[in-house]
């Protein structure tokens, strides 16, 4: 332990110059411009900065990274809660809350709740890494292609139990996006599906594409379907900003709660924040005295994702640290700056280069810092916008989505799925249909199938590959809890609803 | 002497002028766009991005140099955009043995004929490893062992089937007399840490994988790499012989390099010829390139050309014969 913490004071005291500090001011600064535009993530800001750190030392170079990193995360919500269109995946989640409760006038809270959350869950996840970065590697490599698959369809059924009652509809929702992630090119196969001929659609339909679809484009139309227009925003209370003294009482535990969890979830591989954010929110939902709550503005909904995606995002260091393998986009392109800096990443960098290992750790502890002392002040600043007219929000959010579409891919194909996404997440709402199950399925389908059938290859094609292995198993058990649990609950809501109607 | 030095210095900068005077040399009048078609952060775009740093640090090209990124379709999006640019010699993009794959597996219409080849730049070579555990000592061990049995051993490999990592061991197996139709891929989604994470956790059985994400695995005593796809043994890890030394006759570059639009005239070709020859001359260039754990591996215009012409005809029938040509 006193190693532990004498190297980290070697990390700090790595990080910890003026360079370094002005450096993450900007890489603050910079992120958060950068995860406000949908559709442009931590990785791409990450990589613009690629050139800039040629002429940087390695500390100054990560240092930096890290800061643009949670900017990124933190800008991403900002956007969800403005305006509905998560920025990046992971902050998908912080849509469901956040925007109502920007529509009810409390996006000064939504926003300081997103900055406070995102501070505390990170700083934990920071000590947790200091202190549990070899067990949770290992932890991680137990996580195959098996495991995977049983996670992934534990955290399927938990979003389709999130629209209580509704579970068909749900079901619904989830084959959709399973349907949509399933087109492209088959990666185990190398078969061509579901494309019509077209080229464009050979990689698959991109999940943020249909996500800022279905998410701001359908709010787009819903304001010019609907008389009482969506982003109408009670402006008045929009200057109080903070939170008050009972919100905090509210969100402090889901906080601690949500980060451990997350924490674990964001070690794993290709387990990105959507969904440690989205796992973080299920648990929080249940644990609540008021479920109906939740996605009607309720401040947990906000804090309880945003604590998780950061978490998860400090977490996807880990494998790269203590494995050498990157767990994440971000954390790939991060790898890739390091190794033209020098830096040969790998299970040896601990020992080979310290300095730099602990400096990364120490960076994300000043990172955390800076970026909460620098965001807590322009929150109201940035609430405000909302202030602005309907005619002119609202075209600022279609120039947004389809910016952000274009920039992921640089095809203007893109727009038509953009504009289809748009419509089917109208028809859905209008259906009453939950959009959270076909988002998840978006995201990870692709991996649901892949890791199940990577499974398969090892007993040729037999289902028991999954009753060896005891990880697998338990997540097969909790989905089917969950399951039978939500069919339990909603039988005993139809039945108080027939036995008030008699 | 100072006299002779000064007729000297004049002649040169005469014979100079009348050379600038008299060829119809080419030299960029614009700003040049690198193409990287992945994401940034890949081999593509990090060698897209060496070389424009090299170019413009060292001088060897006058004007701006700015590398895009135009990631999809296993390259054909970036490509594509390259192959718009015909005639215009101020577009390069970074490539590998996927601008010849793609078309031979049938998921591209694009070809290496579509382009004008410039350099190939580096190459990586290809590891096979399996976990420190394993009961494997040798290459000649596991291909024993498969020949015997092809199913025994699950293979990791990504991010498809076709690639490079994945024939390449093929051909080792073939040649060894392994019945290739029989093995066990499991095809992971990210190249090299998808498929490390797997042999680590003791999810496959083996690997097949670029050597720069084994190799601080092998050293760290994690994984123990049984063979590489080199011509002779490298500097970083003398400890592990090539495919050649265990008996089976076979080389396999993972390269990559750089290429311009269709319709290039000679002398554009003649300036990046030079521009390129230049550059991977420098240190500053084979460190990079090291740090990222590649090596230099040098071939010009027409050496490339060459070369790709070569693999096409060697790689076509094996892709055929596995079935992994899409109709």
């Amino acid at each position: 332990m006193e190693a532990v913490f004498s190297n980290l004071m070697l990390g700090f005291a790595n990080a910890l110059t003026l360079t370094n500090l002005v450096w993450v001011v900007i890489g603050s600064f910079l992120g958060t411009l950068v995860g406000m535009l949908p559709g442009v993530g931590p990785a791409t800001g990450i990589a613009i900065l690629i050139p800039v750190s040629y002429g940087m030392d390695p500390t100054t170079a990560l240092i930096t990274m890290c800061a643009i990193y949670y900017g990124a995360m933190f800008g991403g919500s900002i956007a969800s809660i403005m305006i509905n269109t998560p920025g990046d995946a992971s902050s998908i989640v912080t849509c469901f809350d956040g925007f109502r409760m920007a529509q009810q006038g409390r996006a000064g809270a939504a926003l300081a709740t997103s900055a406070i959350a995102s501070f505390i869950g990170g700083m934990i996840a920071c000590v947790m890494v200091v202190i549990l970065a070899g067990p949770a590697a290992s932890l991680a490599l137990k996580f195959g292609p098996a495991e995977m698959f049983a996670l992934i369809l534990f955290a399927m059924t938990a979003a389709i139990t999130l629209a209580e009652g509704k579970l068909l509809r749900g079901c619904v929702s989830l084959f959709i996006g399973l349907l949509v992630a399933s087109i492209g090119i088959d990666g185990q196969s190398g078969v061509i599906r579901y494309t019509m001929g077209i080229a464009a659609m050979q990689d698959g339909i991109d999940f943020l594409v249909a996500i800022i679809g279905a998410y701001a484009i359908s709010e787009v139309f819903n304001s010019f379907a609907e008389k009482d227009v969506v982003y109408n925003i009670d402006t008045k209370a929009i200057g109080k900003v903070m939170i008050t003294m009972e919100d905090w009482r509210k969100i402090r535990l889901p906080i601690v709660r949500s980060t451990p969890i997350a924490f674990f979830l964001g070690c794993l591989p290709g387990i990105g924040g959507s969904m440690t954010s989205l796992i973080a929110y299920t648990t929080e939902r249940q644990l609540s005295k008021n479920p109906e709550n939740f996605g009607k503005g309720d401040i947990v909904g906000v804090a309880a994702p945003e604590a998780a995606n950061n978490a998860s995002a400090t977490a996807s260091i880990i494998p790269m640290l203590a494995i050498g393998i990157p767990s994440s986009g971000t954390t790939a392109v991060m790898l890739g700056a390091l190794m033209m800096l020098g830096v040969q990443p790998g299970p040896m960098l601990f020992e080979m280069r310290p300095e730099i290992a602990w400096g990364v750790i120490a960076s994300m502890f000043i990172g955390n810092i800076v970026l909460v002392f620098m965001n807590m002040p322009m929150v109201p600043y940035i609430a405000k916008l909302l202030a602005l007219p309907q005619k002119l929000l609202i075209p600022i959010i279609i120039c947004l989505a389809f910016m952000g579409t274009y920039m992921m891919n640089y095809s203007a194909f893109d727009f038509f799925f953009l504009i289809m996404f748009g419509l089917l997440g109208y028809s859905m709402q209008k259906l009453d249909i939950p959009i959270p199950p076909l988002v998840l399925a978006l995201i990870l389908g692709d991996t649901l199938e892949k890791t199940f059938r990577q499974a398969m290859v090892a007993k040729s094609g037999s289902l028991t590959v999954f009753l060896d292995k005891p990880i697998a198993l338990g997540f097969i058990g909790l989905a089917a809890v969950s399951i039978l649990y939500s069919l339990y609950q909603s039988r005993k809501a139809s039945a108080k609803a027939q036995e008030t109607e008699a | 002497m100072k006299d002779l030095k000064f007729v000297f210095a004049a002649v040169v900068t005469m014979a100079s002028l009348v050379t600038n005077a008299s060829a119809k040399d080419w030299v960029p009048e614009s700003t040049i766009e690198i193409v990287a078609p992945a994401s940034p952060g890949g081999g593509w775009d990090l060698t897209a991005r060496a070389v424009q740093r090299t170019l413009t640090e060292e001088k060897l090209v006058n004007k701006n140099i700015i590398v895009s990124n135009k990631p999809g379709g296993g390259g054909a999006t970036g490509w594509t955009y390259l192959k718009g640019k015909a005639g215009n010699p101020h577009y390069l993009a970074a490539n590998s043995s996927l601008v010849l794959l793609n078309n031979l597996l049938g998921s591209s219409e694009l070809t290496y004929k579509d382009f004008t080849p410039i350099a190939m730049l580096t190459t990586e070579w290809i590891s096979v490893a399996v976990k420190a555990d394993s009961p494997y000592k040798t290459g000649k061990d596991l291909l024993e062992a498969l020949k015997k049995d092809p199913g025994l051993l699950t293979i990791g490999v990504g991010p498809s089937l076709g690639n490079n990592d994945h024939l390449s061991f093929v051909r080792v197996a073939q040649k060894f007399g392994v019945d290739t139709s029989k093995l066990k891929w499991v095809v992971f989604e990210g190249a090299g840490g998808d498929v490390v994470m797997a042999a680590l956790g003791g999810h496959v059985g083996l690997v097949t994988t670029a050597l720069s994400e084994t190799l601080t695995q092998h050293k760290a005593g994690k994984l123990r790499i049984l063979g590489i796809t080199a011509d002779k043994r490298v500097d970083v890890l003398p400890d592990v012989p090539t495919w050649k030394e265990q008996g089976v006759d076979m080389v396999f570059p993972h390269w990559r390099g750089i290429m311009g639009p269709p319709e290039m005239t000679a002398e554009q070709i003649k300036f990046w010829d030079d521009a390129i020859g230049k550059m991977v001359q420098k240190p500053g260039f084979k460190k990079t390139i090291e740090s990222l754990n590649g090596q230099v591996y040098y071939k010009n215009s027409a050496e490339f050309k060459k070369f790709l012409e070569e693999q096409t005809a060697a790689l076509g029938p094996l892709v055929e014969q596995l079935g992994l040509r899409k109709k």
